[in-house]
């Protein structure tokens, strides 16, 4: 786990830094007042090539911290240590969520001093809104495939797991920035409903005797 | 209730959210048709209306207002100031309207198109407010894009420069001095500018401040040129849209939020009220077509499409409306209510951003409803203890929430609760 979140710092350290160098490059080239228009008015998001990283960031995370420990039976093991079931997989969900979340903190801040470096705080301050979907999305991709991984049904971990890609599809919808700020707050209900979606699915595995 | 129960509801929630998102939309496109918005001009040769109406698959209506049917060849006959590039190759002009004639410089010069659609209206959109004030030269041929761009805060009008992405405090003191020089009470609450140099000459910004009072805001050889308009501070402006046009009859248009319509003629920004009732900023886009004779306003909404033609001086002369056609069959839009009671959706097209909404189906959803909850009846499940003999109100009760969410979404709890299985 601890190599695959630091891969996964390295890959998004690495994704940020070509960014800008992308957009410096950019300024360099062009006239900034036409890059400044273009990321002002024609509503491009100078950052884009991100977008899809946190998704991946959240399948890796998920996998690298759940597929060793179902594959060597080990999970089966500490579901019979002396602690309760859904309080051991909030213990483990959560260290993966705080390792996701320092990661895409990562991310925003680097961003966001890129923009804020080369375009006015009105610019900067839009990378929150523009990147939350995306961020969400890699959330939903982390805990869905947790919920996918300990499904022991096949028909229901291909319904659960096409019920997260869609869901998860829809927060790419967006076109230009902040596309989707105005339904935020409703979307933002999506983290803990798929959360409590892993219990059950937990339950199933002990109960089923999944390996 | 207990975190199994939750969590079942939780994941069946979800899987009907991604359903009613997603089945709708793949059913749309399987299924339906869209089409493009029906073309409504007034003929000046007819004197009425005339359209054309996509039939989907490239198929077209050309119609007048008495239903007279024409072709293509026809209908642009019908428009000579609109297809008068046609008429020109083929040597046909100039052309009599009306009793006058009309060669290709007396059209290109009476003639002036406007166009804005709701989404591009304030508040319809993310913006982020920075405009580029453009530096009029008047020894430059050329309209060269500004180094900078203006903001306004609650004490001043800030210029930010590109190259160093810092203010430019010359240009910030003059254009604040200027402005507060003429009681400008910052902030703006309006900002109204064409952000883009691909047009003849610049006319600046309009700029409301936080009183109402509508400035004319324009940069000569980087000195501010700001004019106190006359207009009514009174109007609650949504948005004010520039034209520049070579015609210079008005500046552009005001849209007021109660879905008023003004344009800001050059006569000392006299407003010139547009008789339009059915305009209603939030759902309809809006366009004028002004040519040697006449002025047209077109507002176009979800269902109808509204036509105002006047004279010259903004008289009316007629008015129609067509209602949208549409090119689904009937049994389309009674399979889809029947299938999907619901539907979340983001897509407006009358916004240029995410507009959440939850859309409900016609009356055939509680046809869908109905066999959706006696599939859930007949339904086995697995976990329950009550045998398929018992009456309906045990079953019921035994599953009264999975009975509630089949009840509310229909096809969608179905699916998501024979998936997930029974309570």
């Amino acid at each position: 786990m601890q190599r695959y979140f630091i891969a996964a710092m390295v890959v998004n350290f690495a994704i940020c830094i070509k960014i800008f160098f992308g957009i410096r490059q950019q300024l360099r080239a062009e006239h900034a007042e036409m890059v400044w228009y273009q990321a002002i008015h024609l509503h491009s998001v100078l950052y884009d090539s991100i977008q899809h990283l946190p998704l991946l960031t959240g399948l890796t995370l998920a996998a690298a911290q759940f597929i060793p420990e179902m594959l060597g039976g080990r999970l089966r093991i500490s579901l019979h240590l002396p602690m309760k079931r859904d309080i051991m997989l909030l213990y483990s969900i959560i260290c993966g969520l705080l390792l996701y979340l320092a990661v895409c903190v990562m991310n925003l801040l680097m961003i966001g001093m890129t923009m804020r470096m080369y375009f006015p705080m009105e610019v900067a301050a839009t990378v929150l809104p523009t990147m939350a979907p995306w961020i969400l999305a890699g959330l939903l991709a982390y805990l869905g495939s947790i919920t996918v991984l300990l499904e022991p049904s096949w028909p229901r971990r291909i319904f659960i797991l096409i019920v997260f890609a869609i869901l998860a599809y829809m927060l790419f919808t967006g076109i230009g920035y902040s596309w989707f700020a105005p339904a935020l707050c409703l979307l933002m209900l999506l983290v803990p409903l798929s959360l409590l979606t892993v219990f059950e699915s937990g339950r199933r595995f002990q109960e089923k005797g999944g390996s | 209730m207990n975190i199994k129960k939750i969590s079942r509801y939780c994941i069946i929630i979800l899987a009907i959210a991604a359903m009613s998102y997603s089945l709708p939309i793949g059913f749309d496109k399987v299924f339906g048709q869209k089409i493009g918005n029906p073309l409504l001009f007034f003929s000046p040769v007819l004197e009425q209306f005339v359209y054309r109406e996509s039939l989907g698959g490239h198929q077209f209506n050309y119609k007048d207002e008495d239903g007279n049917s024409y072709n293509r060849a026809e209908f642009e006959a019908l428009l000579p100031f609109l297809y008068f590039r046609n008429l020109e190759r083929k040597k046909l002009l100039p052309v009599t309207v009306s009793g006058q004639s009309f060669n290709a410089e007396a059209i290109k010069a009476g003639k002036q198109g406007f166009e804005t659609k709701s989404r591009h209206l304030d508040g319809h959109h993310q913006q982020i407010d920075l405009y580029p004030l453009f530096n009029n030269n008047p020894e430059v041929a050329i309209m060269p894009f500004p180094e900078d761009v203006f903001r306004f805060t609650y004490g001043a009008m800030e210029f930010v420069n590109a190259d160093y992405n810092k203010l430019d405090m010359v240009l910030t003191g003059r254009f604040t001095d200027a402005l507060k020089k003429l009681d400008f009470n910052f902030p703006a609450t309006v900002v109204g500018g064409k952000t883009t140099n691909l047009k003849p000459f610049d006319e600046g910004f309009f700029i409301r401040d936080s009183s109402g009072v509508v400035f004319h805001v324009k940069r000569v050889l980087d000195k501010p040129l700001i004019v106190r308009t006359p207009i009514d501070p009174a109007l609650d402006i949504q948005d004010i849209v520039i034209s520049e046009n070579r015609r210079k009859e008005f500046y552009g248009t005001i849209f007021t939020r109660q879905g008023g319509l003004h344009l800001i003629s050059y006569d000392n920004y006299r407003l010139i009220p547009l008789p339009v009732d059915n305009y209603r900023p939030k759902d309809m886009d809006f366009t004028l077509l002004i040519n040697p004779l006449y002025k047209t306003v077109i507002v176009g909404g979800p269902l109808k499409v509204y036509g105002t033609a006047m004279d010259t001086d903004y008289n009316i002369i007629s008015t129609f409306e067509l209602k949208r056609y549409n090119p689904n069959p009937p049994l389309f839009k009674f399979a889809r209510d029947l299938l999907f009671p619901v539907q979340i959706s983001f897509e407006n097209p009358y916004r240029g951003h995410a507009d959440p909404q939850l859309k409900f189906g016609g009356l055939w959803s509680f046809a869908g409803i109905f066999m959706a909850l006696a599939a859930f009846f007949l339904m086995p499940g697995k976990q329950s203890k009550i045998p398929a003999r018992e009456g309906i109100k045990e079953r019921l009760i035994s599953n009264k929430g999975d009975f509630a969410l089949v009840l509310t979404t229909g096809f969608f709890g179905l699916i998501a609760i024979a998936f997930i299985g029974k309570d």
